[in-house]
């Protein structure tokens, strides 16, 4: 059976910057960060970042109510993200055979605001008679892809790969995969995650946060930056619609670009520290299954989230993979890391600058940080036409995640 | 505890859990056909009733009769009336 071609027909975004693609993409022309000092924040003992990305929620009541019960901010950031996309694919699901549609969404867990609410109303008096019914459906792990699937009233697969901040890749590798065996024929796919103190907490203790700018949030994260002291966590969700080549090309789909290669692996040494050369091997097996060489490739859209360690590692690997021809850029500076989103929202905002033509560079990186030096690293708007992107995504568990996509010849 | 203050008690919870418009909060209104709640409002009901009214009711049996706002009213006043009679 010859695996079919699959490409991205819509995109669907809720960001630090707002709803839509248009607002996200109109951020990053003007260069803006949509960091800020979190209010409250500094009632959590030990935390020592006390900036964030956040999103304002709006316009989450158009959701009928008994399709948003069961939705944490993470799942309504992923139904709104969903409309947008099908809107942009030009879907009308009405049209469509409902088993043949579904929906890959990852995220690092379910609702982090959730999961905190429950334990706090739960466990003062271990009484679990104060929680609610659909208090559980927001907090479990596949809860974006779910509700998506209830709200779109969809019946095909519902899978949700939760792989921290690799979730949104996996997600789309996954998605492809689907597509190319010929068992769905459209799915939306991508991340979800939610800012909680909770969840910067967690790369906190490890000292991976930025803690220094908590008096000047526009000013972090830094990317590949000698000033940079660590990441700022964001929150949203971003989510692509994929579907077989000849389906597109005869309903007369916009078509992004197409997915021509894929890789996922593991480092096997570290929890939590990333490593060069798990990295190059995943990016060398993307772009053999993309069939290119590293010189193909018009842009590297990294994971680069502004740690010490991370940051390092991966342009050291893509230094051994590309040299220093290729430009690289990441887009954390902008609007922080949105964690099991970022892959998805990164590759939106790819997606766009291949179609606008245009590069938009490494926000922050006012000189480039020894350690991360000898590659093209994109300082201001390039431009210039983009026919092969690479799509870089990393997590802790030492997962690694390379996408490749090259734009539709025609 | 006023008949008065059942009824507002309740309504309001129908507005602010349900999202219920306070016109079609009338005594006969049946929860489910008429409102529109489920099975699972019905769980979310409880607990914002346990809440309002400081009352647990999650495993008397009388809650199952329940169909319309005015058997919600009536079961309250009854759970009030049955503590103050154990109180007084």
């Amino acid at each position: 059976m010859a695996l079919k071609r699959v490409v991205i027909t819509g995109l669907g975004v809720v960001s630090p910057f707002g709803n839509g693609v248009a607002a996200l993409m109109s951020g990053l022309a003007a260069g803006r960060s949509a960091v800020r000092r979190m209010a409250g924040w500094e009632e959590y003992v030990g935390l020592q970042s006390l900036v964030g990305a956040p999103v304002e929620m709006i316009d989450e009541k158009r959701i009928p109510r008994q399709k948003r019960r069961s939705m944490g901010r993470m799942s309504i950031f992923a139904a709104q993200a969903a409309d947008e996309a099908l809107l942009d694919a030009g879907l009308d699901l009405a049209g469509e055979d409902r088993w043949r549609v579904g929906c890959v969404i990852g995220s690092t867990m379910g609702s982090a605001k959730s999961i905190n609410d429950a334990f706090e109303l739960m466990l003062p008096d271990k009484d679990l008679g104060r929680l609610n019914s659909t208090q559980f459906f927001q907090c479990m792990s596949h809860t974006a892809a779910v509700n998506v699937a209830q709200y779109l009233e969809i019946n095909g697969t519902i899978m949700a790969p939760a792989a921290a901040c690799a979730s949104a890749l996996h997600a789309i590798g996954t998605g492809r995969d689907l597509i190319r065996l010929g068992r769905q024929d459209v799915l939306l796919c991508g991340g979800a995650e939610e800012l909680h103190p909770t969840v910067t907490g967690s790369f906190d203790i490890l000292m991976a946060t930025s803690a220094g700018y908590n008096d000047r949030p526009e000013l972090t994260p830094r990317p590949f930056d000698r000033d940079r002291d660590g990441l700022v966590c964001g929150e949203g969700c971003a989510l692509v619609v994929l579907e077989d080549y000849d389906r597109a090309v005869r309903r007369g789909a916009k078509i992004y670009a197409e997915i021509t290669g894929f890789c996922t692996n593991a480092n096997g040494l570290h929890v939590s520290q990333s490593n060069r050369e798990s990295m190059v091997v995943c990016m060398r097996q993307a772009l053999a299954e993309a069939g290119i060489a590293p010189a193909e490739v018009d842009y590297i859209n990294a994971h680069a989230t502004a740690t010490l360690q991370g940051d390092q590692e991966e342009a050291e690997a893509i230094r051994d993979v590309f040299g220093a021809g290729v430009p690289v850029s990441s887009l954390k500076g902008y609007f922080g890391h949105t964690l099991g989103a970022s892959g998805s929202i990164e590759l939106a905002a790819a997606l766009k600058m291949m179609e606008n033509g245009l590069i938009h560079p490494t926000l922050h990186l006012d000189n480039v940080a020894d350690d991360c030096a000898g590659i093209r690293h994109v300082t201001a708007p390039i431009k210039g036409e983009l026919r092969t992107i690479v799509k870089n995504g990393f997590a802790f568990g030492g997962i690694n995640a390379t996408l490749v996509c090259r734009k539709v010849a025609g | 505890m006023t008949e008065q203050e059942i009824i507002e008690k309740t309504n309001r919870v129908f507005e602010e859990a349900f999202e219920i418009e306070a016109e079609r909060l009338v005594p006969d209104a049946h929860i489910f056909s008429d409102l529109g709640l489920d099975s699972l409002d019905i769980v979310d009901l409880i607990v914002a009733l346990q809440k309002s009214f400081g009352v647990k009711i999650r495993n008397e049996e009388a809650v199952r009769d329940i169909r319309t706002l005015a058997d919600i009213y009536r079961f309250i006043a009854t759970i009030k009336q049955d503590e103050a009679a154990k109180q007084g």
